[in-house]
């Protein structure tokens, strides 16, 4: 019943009188999420099933959204809420499984790397094992299978292989006959993630041609280079998909640039986990008026605000020293040390206050 | 005021904040957890209040309904909203809790309360001219207003604001003494009217039609059961929050006296311009902590829960400092505030001469 508070007019004015508030079916969620933490409304409840180890450092987390989610196209991501410590935290990971798979048995697979000085996937790896419950977004994200069979060409990177994981499963499920070639780059045979899957995918699906390249182990090529495109056949009719980390994308644009390959051929997700800032990153950076579309560059210790106001924005305000938290606002990503205490925010969305916050690096406030 | 010099105030300031600093550093799931809890608290009370108010026809479950609805109120207004409102909790980032979308179950609308009580009264507190909380603007509490013969009738005007208590803070950015004196016009403040007017009607349409039309048969039983638990509410939170700043020793200020200011500055302005009274820990909570009126001055985007812990190092500091830290029991502060009230509606003189036996 209160699935239809949130979606029906009359119930929803009805709602918003009685409860102050816009999405009034959250307001029991407190009671409910006591009861069972799957009946919450204030977000899609989705229960950890299971999880799996992977590869280093690598984990699967397996997890089953409450029907109210909408489902995903290979190569989507989702936003995760978790709560560590009292605090929310949201932060993107792509879905790894099929949608076939969700289909069957209603879950779906999250492959997670822990990051070195990442606050979030490290607590994910140390504390949860199953069972809990967390929030998920609906998904996003346009790293999709072409609308029609025609050859592929797959060059990833470490955790990057998530989305590819993804493509490849559903591709062999419909037995797609025009060649797909997997250059898959990883530091050594211990941080292939996937590898399960991918030496059966290989095994069954004969389009499907795997090539893994361990870049720090002896004896083994080194970094991406044009011999590594030598075995893959038809390279101008490819359609491309970079997925990895920023410096393997670089060097395989250019590699494959160098190779005549049409920049229109070549599609690119930005596998770049957030991750916190070094600690010694200066202040300041670009920083991203998202309503506006607005993008400006700050220096030094300004803060947010009087950066949004030389920007023409006009942010509410009171105090400008911190206390009254009138200048609260959504910052959607990147890292900012609060003036008072000099303490770094972590690098997903959240609530600073706009007068006392100085971005480090680039930041993206919803303004 | 007391006067510290330049270097005290600098002292002050780094004490004040290294107590600031710890707790902040400190603060997470217990916070939240104890936030939730009262979120439950008021939701069980709520619901409940309202589920047993049609059977109110009982006398003992009528009284247990508009307790039980009074003090749903009461929580949500006092500990969970207003704190909520300070961005208390803003570091959860749960949207639910966010202090500046955070919408409370009162007459006053949320936007309207955090410029004028957030920013204003907590920025200019006690400024005469400045804070329009101190007296709201109704009331004569120190001889930096003129006397007129309406003061007079003060303690009417004061029991007249606790019984609308709601009503009198929704109207309060209204600014009605301004418009009166012609200072402004009222169409500047047709944009507050229009809120004002929505957010009222939502709250009357909730509490004194739709619940009662909903139980027919037993309307005036449940219509009078909401009015009850929204006066007793009233009576309540206004107390409470005239005991914060209204009470015999708390101290007033000019607006020349807070140009330039510094940090240090502030904060004994905010030390000396607030009082606190004592009680058990219901009474702590129910006053949503503004039982701490010193400590939230100080501080008031710590988690309210709190202040009941930093309260001994807060003591200590004024102590250090030759600064009075106001204290009482709850009674002891209300009849105080009652006297100021009493003794400001009389002309100068008459107080004076009055009041001189006892100060001697
Ligand atoms: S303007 Fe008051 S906290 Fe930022």
């Amino acid at each position: 019943m209160l699935s239809t508070v949130n979606t029906r007019a009359p119930l929803r004015w009805l709602g918003k009188q009685l409860f102050n508030r816009d999405d009034p079916g959250a307001f029991f969620d407190p009671l409910l999420a006591a009861l069972n933490p799957m009946w919450v409304r204030g977000f899609v409840p989705a229960r950890l099933v299971e999880v799996t180890d992977e590869a280093r450092d690598t984990r699967s987390f397996h997890l089953r959204p409450s029907p109210r989610w909408r489902g995903f196209n290979a190569g989507q991501h989702i936003n995760v809420i978790v709560e560590a410590d009292g605090v929310r935290h949201h932060r993107t990971f792509t879905i790894a499984s099929t949608p076939r798979q969700w289909a069957s048995d209603g879950t779906v697979t999250l492959t997670i790397k822990r990051l070195a000085g990442g606050r979030i996937t490290n607590w994910m790896h140390d504390n949860l094992c199953g069972g809990e419950v967390m929030g998920v977004s609906q998904a996003f994200g346009d790293f999709n299978l072409p609308e029609t069979d025609r050859p592929l060409l797959y060059i990833a990177g470490g955790s990057g292989i998530t989305p590819v994981l993804s493509h490849l499963a559903t591709l062999a499920d419909r037995d797609v006959r025009a060649p797909v070639t997997l250059l898959y780059y990883v530091r050594s045979q211990a941080d292939i993630i996937g590898a399960g899957v991918l030496y059966a995918l290989a095994a069954r699906w004969p389009a499907l041609t795997l090539k893994i390249f361990k870049t720090e182990e002896e004896g083994e090529p080194a970094l991406m280079n044009e011999a590594h495109l030598d075995s893959v056949t038809g390279l101008d009719a490819r359609q491309i998909y970079l997925c990895g980390p920023k410096g393997l994308m670089t060097l395989a644009a250019d590699v494959l640039n160098r190779a005549g390959v049409a920049e229109s051929q070549i599609q690119t997700t930005f596998f770049s986990a957030p991750f916190a800032v070094a600690a010694d990153t200066p202040l300041g950076g670009a920083v991203t008026f998202g309503k506006t579309d607005k993008t400006v560059e700050s220096e030094g210790d300004a803060p947010l605000l009087e950066i949004a106001e030389a920007a023409e924005l006009k942010p509410a305000y009171g105090c400008r020293m911190g206390i009254c938290h009138q200048c609260s606002c959504r910052k959607n990503s990147g890292t900012v040390v609060n003036r008072l205490t000099g303490k770094a925010s972590g690098p997903g969305e959240e609530t600073i206050q706009l007068c006392i916050s100085v971005p480090q690096g680039p930041v993206t406030v919803d303004l | 005021m007391k006067q510290l010099n330049e270097q005290q105030l600098n002292e002050l300031a780094e004490d004040l904040d290294a107590i600031h600093d710890e707790v902040m550093a400190d603060v997470g799931e217990r916070d939240a957890k104890y936030i939730r809890r009262m979120i439950r608290l008021h939701r069980t009370l709520e619901v409940g209040g309202r589920a047993m108010m049609p059977f109110g026809f009982i006398p003992p479950v009528f009284a247990a309904a508009v307790g039980s609805l009074s003090i749903a109120k009461i929580i949500e207004n006092m500990e969970i909203g207003h704190n909520v409102m300070h961005g208390q909790y803003d570091w959860m980032n749960d949207p639910s809790l966010h202090s500046q979308t955070y919408e409370w179950d009162t007459v006053c609308t949320g936007d309207s309360w955090r410029r004028t009580h957030n920013y204003e009264h907590h920025t200019f507190t006690n400024v005469i001219g400045k804070d329009r909380d101190y007296g709201y603007a109704l009331l004569r509490l120190s001889d930096d207003n003129k006397w007129n013969p309406l003061h007079l009738f003060q303690f009417a005007n004061y029991a007249l604001l606790s019984v609308f208590f709601q009503w009198g803070v929704g109207l309060h950015e209204l600014e009605f003494e301004r418009v009166r004196r012609r200072e402004i016009k009222l169409s500047e403040k047709a944009g507050l009217l229009k809120d004002f007017f929505r957010k009222g009607g939502r709250q009357a349409f909730k509490d004194y039609l739709f619940f009662p039309l909903l139980t027919f048969p037993v309307f005036p039983i449940v219509l009078a059961g909401n009015v009850s638990a929204n006066l007793i509410r009233n009576l309540w939170s206004s107390s409470v929050i005239f005991c914060g700043h209204f009470t015999e020793d708390a101290e007033t200020f000019t607006e020349a006296s807070i140009e330039n200011e510094t940090r240090g500055h502030w904060y004994l302005r905010q030390l000396t311009g607030s009082s606190n009274f004592t009680g058990s820990k219901w009474v702590h909570i129910l006053s949503g902590h503004l039982s701490h009126q010193i400590e939230h001055h100080v501080f008031p985007d710590i988690p309210a829960h709190r202040y009941r812990e930093i309260a001994p190092r807060v003591e200590a500091i004024c102590h250090k400092y030759g600064i009075k830290y106001n204290t009482g029991s709850f009674g002891r502060q209300y009849w105080t505030v009652l006297k100021r009230i009493g003794q400001f509606s009389l002309p100068d003189r008459v107080r004076t001469r009055l009041s001189a036996p006892a100060a001697a």
